[in-house]
């Protein structure tokens, strides 16, 4: 029996994937690609979930036995600022091209051809 | 001098593009010359940390704050990634140069300080001995490329970006779901531990994982499904940026693949991989060859026709024998040569004129005598016409098919030779045999480059056995893990 965490990562990852093949307003695929690097970043914190630990804080009776893995909790930090970067960076180009073409349906902008 | 100063490599261009905001205050006329500077002392630090690597025989490795690895990140700086990170600095050099001439929109800011980011991320991602400090450097670099394509915010740049950004989007969100495969099977981020525990790990998964982070770098490295965004982004980002893309964007993507894969050598997931590699390589080639045919912007057909080389490079890797890999890092530095020599005449021709458009190139064995003799001489070397340096290259590739009895890959890279040769002396005879025109005073400083250049092409044509040398001690650098994993000072890990 697959663990509802993994389960509901990967489907996350499959919805934003299926937005951004499917549909054609450049925001929609900007929404999807989001929703793909959250389902990414669930996947990875799952990985390090240990079932019936605490936060990663050294405190008080805390001890590395009862603590999950921390790796995971750092490298999901990092993954979420880049997933913000780039979404931000998307952002900014799609202001750009509805400004140049007017429009946000990516059938319409085609620009580059060859 | 201590080894760990090789970190600089990464610290130096880091802090430099920190700096740029406050250099910007003393007036935007010192921003490139300051840029030139920087980019100057990264080439006397990679030109170090190369004497030392290759004299002394060993890689740098650096340890990052003291924690001995897998603990702490380390860098591990061998043969291969001292030779590409002295070829990186050396292109970035001249590509900071070429920025004189060829920058001239706002924010000339802002540019320097992607420009210094492209070229730490590069320098990271082939530095590295993490794979998730790989992820981070990728995304540096990949981060900074989509902004630079998106530099000169026209619409067709503004579309190149979105499509680099969205692809590369995807490819990032498969590789990260690659090293949590590998995290959650293994529990290390260290490439040389992973190395070590690859035989443990269930075949089923690894080749999953393998599958997704090879689909995650194919983006960077313009492997076929997946660059669709490197023509456009090569035709609409600006010049000198393309050059970087070409010369070394490129190679790290590629670089960080084959360094992953060949981790897993003696595993079941290895064939399958390589098999991967081989299908995508070919697909690549053929269809980077036969768009390049019918293009009437340089700039596009030389994009296509660095994707079609990349695809080559990787179908040596994908035969991995060592004779294979030798050719493809070969392939590589003189790709990385020539493409930088091409891209920097063809944008030279294209800042004077207005547009890289075929019509702008009539008559220019006339116009511009130096600029034509030096595409003409990339023309002729990428085509693999003996004396110059791609002809090694191909040959090597052509043996080491031969090797393995792989006769498809023979007729590959003819074909490929010979679809190059149709659209390349297209291109030479429109630039010495047609049109005409007033000579043009072209500029110095560039001149002196391309002709550095095509010197070291017709050198490397003329006398490849030294560089062969060095190649092979960084092929070897590739495809012995065995040797990798002992260099690499694992904390409380015996193997």
């Amino acid at each position: 029996m697959i663990s509802v965490y993994y389960f509901g990562a990967i489907s996350l990852i499959l919805i934003g994937l299926y937005a951004i093949l499917t549909k054609r307003n450049l925001l929609k695929i900007l929404v999807g690609l989001s929703i793909m690097e959250t389902g990414v970043n669930l996947l990875l914190i799952s990985v390090g979930y240990v079932s019936g630990r605490t936060a990663p804080i050294l405190t008080e009776g805390a001890t590395p036995q009862t603590a999950v893995d921390p790796i995971p909790q750092a490298l999901v930090l990092t993954a979420i600022v880049i997933g913000v970067a780039t979404t931000a960076l998307a952002l900014t180009v799609a202001i750009n091209l509805y400004e140049k073409y007017k429009t946000l349906d990516i059938e319409k902008i085609r620009g580059l051809r060859g | 001098m201590n080894p760990q100063y090789a970190s600089l490599l990464i610290a130096l261009p880091l802090f430099s593009a920190f700096l740029v905001p406050l250099i910007k205050r003393a007036g935007r006329k010192v921003i490139l010359p300051y840029l030139t500077l920087v980019t100057l002392i990264q080439t006397g630090i990679a030109a170090w940390a190369f004497k030392e690597v290759y004299t002394t025989g060993q890689p740098i490795i650096v340890l990052a704050g003291g924690f001995q690895p897998p603990v702490g990140i380390n860098l591990y700086i061998g043969h291969f990634a001292a030779l590409f990170v002295l070829i990186i600095a050396i292109v970035s050099f001249f590509m900071a140069v070429f920025s004189m001439k060829a920058i001239n929109v706002e924010p000339i800011d802002k540019y320097a300080m992607l420009f210094l980011l492209l070229m730490l991320g590069a320098t990271g991602m082939i530095a590295t001995g993490d794979i998730f400090n790989l992820f981070v450097f990728m995304e540096i670099t990949a981060i900074s490329a989509y902004a630079l394509t998106g530099y000169n915010k026209t619409g067709e740049a503004s579309e190149a970006a979105m499509k680099y950004i969205i692809l590369g989007g995807i490819g990032s969100s498969f590789f990260l779901v690659g090293v949590a495969l590998l995290y959650g099977s293994l529990g290390t981020l260290n490439l040389a531990q992973i190395a070590m525990l690859a035989s443990k790990m269930n075949p089923t998964v690894a080749q999953a994982a393998l599958a997704l982070l090879v689909f995650g770098l194919a983006v960077e490295a313009e492997l076929f499904p997946l660059n669709a965004w490197a023509p456009d982004a090569y035709q609409a980002s600006p010049h000198s940026v393309t050059v970087m893309f070409s010369a070394f964007v490129v190679k790290a993507g590629l670089y960080a693949m084959v360094r992953i894969v060949y981790l897993f050598k003696d595993t079941p997931a290895f064939m399958g991989i390589l098999n991967l590699i081989l299908i995508l390589g070919t697909l690549t080639v053929i269809i980077g060859e036969l768009s390049a045919l019918r293009q009437t912007n340089v700039k596009r057909m030389l994009a296509y026709s660095s994707i079609a080389q990349i695809g080559l490079i990787a179908v040596g890797f994908g035969v991995s024998t060592p004779q294979a890999v030798d050719a493809a890092v070969f392939h590589m530095v003189n790709h990385a040569i020539v493409k930088a020599l091409m891209f920097l005449a063809v944008g030279y021709v294209a800042v004077t004129f207005g547009s890289p458009h075929i019509e702008n190139f009539k008559g220019l064995g006339k116009r511009m005598p130096l600029t034509a003799f030096a595409i003409t001489v990339g023309a002729i070397s990428v085509i693999g016409i003996p004396l110059f340096n791609i002809f090694w290259s191909k040959f090597r590739l052509l043996l080491a098919a031969l090797q393995v009895g792989k006769t498809g890959i023979v007729a590959l890279i003819l074909g490929a030779s010979l679809v190059e040769a149709v659209y390349y002396f297209r291109l030479i005879h429109t630039i010495w045999f047609e049109g005409g025109g007033e000579k043009i005073e072209e500029n110095l400083v560039l001149s002196i480059i391309m002709l550095l250049l095509v010197a070291l092409i017709i050198i490397i044509g003329i006398y490849p056995e030294t560089i062969w040398n060095i190649i092979q001690k960084a092929a070897t650098d590739l495809y012995n893990v065995a040797n990798y994993v002992k260099n690499v000072p694992l904390l409380g890990v015996s193997p």
